[in-house]
């Protein structure tokens, strides 16, 4: 590059990641605190918190049910989302502009109005079960990530490879499995990961979709936090935190993590 | 004629899903609004004769608009510190970002409880540096709220912005050196205006986002600093009252849209890199 | 304005890896210098190092009295054209030719009028408020070059410059480029990976391999008498035999080679031929002939291929593989046994050991 960085800006940047990164550092600290009350620093260390999350019952159940909702929702919109990727990039000509702008609508359209909007109509309205509407309002809310991330990898499809196929005897359907799913893998499991972990940290279509015995994870916490003030939101956050690290370390080997700055 | 049909088959599916349980649950929300008695607009006139409602309204959209400010400005020269940086610091720094992008809205607010509570971290280092007044209640203000919004966006921003500053070709920049534009001028007259309408979409995903927000203004504002988002909510399931609950709803779906189709036409306008 | 360029020992390294190694060069005022060679030879590293993308890690760069090795890029008032034209997208025709003298300082009617004025010198007058993505690619070249000129730089520097070019387009420019440089009497380095396109433009070429120039001199020169095994191939004498001179009578030299090789070539045609050289020629340099007491290389005749004025054969012969020509009349066939008789005027001779 052409000349340095001056260092007032490099200053700047360490500052804005040290705000970055200081707030999760802390949770960490505040988690393996031995007191009942939250600070930072912790004085004395323990990992009694940890425990804690899984001997409240609520937690437990919640936490079975974000993953449930979080893996089916991210499979309900793969199913629907990859052969509409498909089809945008294959049918490019023959479609409507504004099919590719339906897919995105669930991001255009504020997270709280769907939800309020779910249960209102659908919940409410069509008498649909508790779960089942959340179901649904989770495969809306992760669809455009599907769509997206996987019509950027079909981008970059070459389709006579397909056509190739075709032309050596393989049925359409067939090749569709067999030549075109392997090419566009990577751009699977990140649409997977993507979808799931905005599934698991969603509360604002959650909020209204929660019944009796029917609650998830993210949605638990903002109820703790408002009752108790202890260290084990810290060790769930924790937790969250975690699993977080783990779905980067799998983006970063199927894809690499610079393909979010696309 | 086969290709058209084939191509409408695949996208049915998601085609459905998006007509039945999205435009068709969201629209009777806003027809709603037009059904009250009173004539179609009376929901409207309603809401802003409300003096309460109109302050929500106000303090939603200045938290929004401070927000967006504040993310633009530090998420740009963060962004060109990134994308400036040697590959191996760029790759760090892009996963610096990424973490707390992927790390819940639940998990970062809660931090900040931590972090501003009168027995927080920024008081106890208050009082031990002995500043007059400490502790201060932080929590609760508007100020508290923007402050973790930024938090919240700046990840969201530093990124977008970092894929557009990559895409300004090196011989550009070159080119502008080679003319004898100083670093200055160069990231005055070429770096900048390339970037505006990276800007410009990175703004409309933080306004949209802290306009609409739930979760943080619940956490770190409380009832103190009701916006929109809490206030659907307050309306909707503590004082069931779905009608003015619609009205907000609406109010939100429009003040959304309006700005990104705005935003997004006026970023198309400004693209020189479309043409 | 113009002044001559000289870079004197200059090594640079990208990394652990040396890319340019103890290059030296002298280019003269108003004199045009092409870098030729494939992809990754240094002539890429080497232009960016004088235009001061690179430092490099040891050597000195100097135009005319100035010493550039260490000025920042934007000091430095080198006029450049990108392989890309990397012309600024959010501004217009008449911006981008009127940036340079922007940021020199120049008054915005002033530059307007100096910026119209090399407009119209490309003929680019009637586009001049277009933005660059409105433009079609010679278009886009002329802006670049219009927009590297205007500053008017004591050296112009090319990088590739017509390589996005279609064929016809990319003759005409290099013409135009050619014809502008000589008016202005303008220092100027072309880099190209194009034998025909440096040969065509260039006052003198320099040949790059591996980080180090391999022969600088006119292109006449390069073409007829290359100064070793590297440049000869670069230049199309594809087949390199070495040789012993046994008999001299007169300008003739009778020299012979492993397996009955036995060429009689003439020093008046080909310069002084020392007793043991290599024997350089192009495929159109080296006859098939099918009577077989004459002198020559015997061959066993493979493939033919026909290329309109000639045919080509592939041939094994005691000196390896070679390429000869034959004429149209009398094809040969694969198998056939042959003679091989060099030509002297698509010959040339190299120093013994470059082959």
């Amino acid at each position: 590059m052409t000349g340095r960085l001056s260092p007032v800006l490099i200053g700047f940047a360490v500052l804005v990641y040290a705000f970055l990164m200081g707030p999760l550092i802390i949770v960490i600290g505040a988690a393996l605190s031995d007191t009942t009350f939250l600070t930072f620093p912790p004085q004395g260390l323990s990992l009694r918190w940890f425990e804690r999350i899984f001997e409240i019952g609520a937690f437990r159940r919640t936490m079975v049910t974000s993953f449930q909702v979080a893996t089916l929702a991210t499979i309900c919109a793969l199913i629907v989302g990859i052969p509409a990727a498909y089809a945008l990039n294959r049918y490019r000509v023959q479609l409507p502009g504004w099919l590719s702008t339906l897919f995105v609508l669930p991001v255009l359209v504020p997270e709280i109005v769907l939800g309020f909007s779910l249960l209102r109509s659908i919940q409410v309205g069509a008498g649909f079960p508790v779960f089942s509407t959340l179901l649904i309002g989770h495969t809306l809310l992760v669809l455009p990530y599907c769509v997206r991330v996987i019509s950027a990898s079909l981008a970059s499809f070459d389709f006579s490879i397909e056509e190739a196929a075709i032309s050596l005897g393989s049925p359409k359907w067939k090749t569709f499995f067999t030549i075109v799913l392997p090419n566009v893998r990577s751009g699977v499991i990140a649409a997977f990961i993507l979808a799931f972990i905005t599934s698991i940290n969603d509360v604002s279509v959650a909020l209204f979709l929660t019944g009796p015995g029917i609650s998830t994870l993210p949605i638990q916490i903002l109820a703790h936090v408002e009752q108790f003030f202890d260290p084990v939101i810290a060790s769930v956050s924790v937790l969250l935190m975690v699993l977080t690290v783990a779905v980067m370390a799998v983006v970063e080997r199927t894809l690499g993590l610079t393909f979010l700055t696309k | 004629m086969l290709k058209r049909l084939s191509g409408w088959a695949m996208s049915a599916p998601a085609t459905a899903l998006v007509v039945v349980f999205l435009i068709l649950p969201v629209g009777a929300t806003i027809a709603a609004t037009f059904a009250v008695g009173g004539g179609p607009l009376a929901a409207y006139v309603d809401y802003l004769s409300s003096g309460f409602r109109r302050t929500v309204l106000w303090r939603t959209l200045e938290i929004a608009l401070l927000t967006t400010l504040f993310s633009v400005i530090i998420g740009f020269f963060t962004a060109y510190v990134v994308s400036r940086a040697s590959p191996r610091w760029r790759s760090i720094l892009i996963i610096a970002a990424v973490f707390p992008l992927l790390t819940g809205v639940v998990v970062r607010s809660f931090a900040f409880l931590i972090l501003l509570g009168r027995n927080g971290m920024v008081n106890n280092v208050l009082v031990w540096l002995g500043v007059e007044g400490a502790p201060f209640s932080m929590l609760y203000t508007e100020g508290a709220v923007i402050v973790a919004m930024v938090y919240l966006f700046v990840p969201l921003m530093v990124l977008t912005l970092v894929g557009v500053l990559e895409n300004i070709p090196d011989d550009v920049i070159q080119a502008a050196a080679s003319l004898g534009a100083t670093p200055p001028q160069i990231f005055r007259q070429v770096i900048f205006p390339l970037a505006v309408p990276g800007l410009i979409v990175g703004a409309v995903l933080v306004f949209t986002g802290s306009f609409t927000a739930y979760a943080t203004p619940q956490l770190v504002g409380g009832e103190n600093v009701m916006v929109m988002g809490t206030f659907l909510h307050q309306q909707a399931m503590v004082t069931f009252d779905w009608d003015s609950a619609s009205t907000i709803a609406a109010i939100m779906v429009v003040v959304t849209l309006a700005v990104v189709l705005a935003m997004t036409r006026m970023a198309r306008r400004l693209n020189p890199m479309a043409t | 304005m113009t002044a001559p360029l000289s870079l004197a020992n200059l090594t640079a390294h990208y990394g652990t890896t040396k890319v340019l190694d103890d290059l030296s060069l002298d280019v003269g005022e108003g004199e045009l210098v092409s870098l030729l060679g494939a992809s990754g030879c240094g002539k890429t590293t080497t232009l960016r190092l004088i235009a001061g993308f690179l430092v490099p890690t040891a050597g000195t760069i100097h135009l005319g009295e100035t010493d550039l090795t260490r000025l920042p890029a934007h000091r430095r008032n080198i006029g450049l054209v990108f392989q890309n034209y990397a012309l600024f997208p959010h501004l217009s025709v008449l911006d981008n030719v009127a940036f340079g003298l922007k940021q020199r300082g120049m008054a915005s009617a002033a530059r307007a009028e100096r910026a119209r004025a090399m407009l119209a010198r490309v003929g680019l007058t009637p586009l001049e408020e277009r933005l660059p993505g409105e433009l079609s690619g010679g278009q886009r070249q002329r802006v670049a070059l219009a927009r590297a000129l205007v500053i008017e730089p004591p050296l112009l520097m090319f990088d590739e410059p017509l390589s996005n070019l279609d064929a016809k387009l990319r003759v005409d420019m290099r013409v135009e480029i050619r014809q502008l440089q000589r008016a202005n009497n303008t220092t100027a380095v072309f880099v190209t990976h194009d034998q025909e396109e440096a040969f065509s433009i260039s006052d003198r070429v320099a040949i790059m391999d591996a980080g180090r120039i391999r022969q600088f001199d006119a292109p006449e020169t390069l073409y007829q008498r290359p100064a070793n095994a590297f440049v000869a191939r670069f230049v199309g004498f594809e087949n390199l035999i070495a040789l012993e001179a046994r008999r001299r009578e007169g300008a003739i030299v009778h020299a012979e080679g492993p397996g009955g090789i036995s060429v009689a070539l003439d020093q008046d045609r080909l310069g002084a031929i020392p007793d043991r050289f290599t024997l350089a020629t192009r495929p159109d340099g080296l006859r098939v002939t099918a009577q077989p007491e004459a002198e020559g290389i015997p061959a066993s005749l493979g493939l033919r291929t026909y290329l309109g004025r000639a045919y080509h054969y592939q041939a094994e012969t005691p000196a390896g593989h070679l390429v000869a020509s034959g004429p149209l009349s009398r094809p040969l066939q694969s198998g056939d046994q042959a003679r091989l008789v060099p030509e002297a005027e698509q010959c040339c001779i190299l120093p013994e050991g470059e082959i």
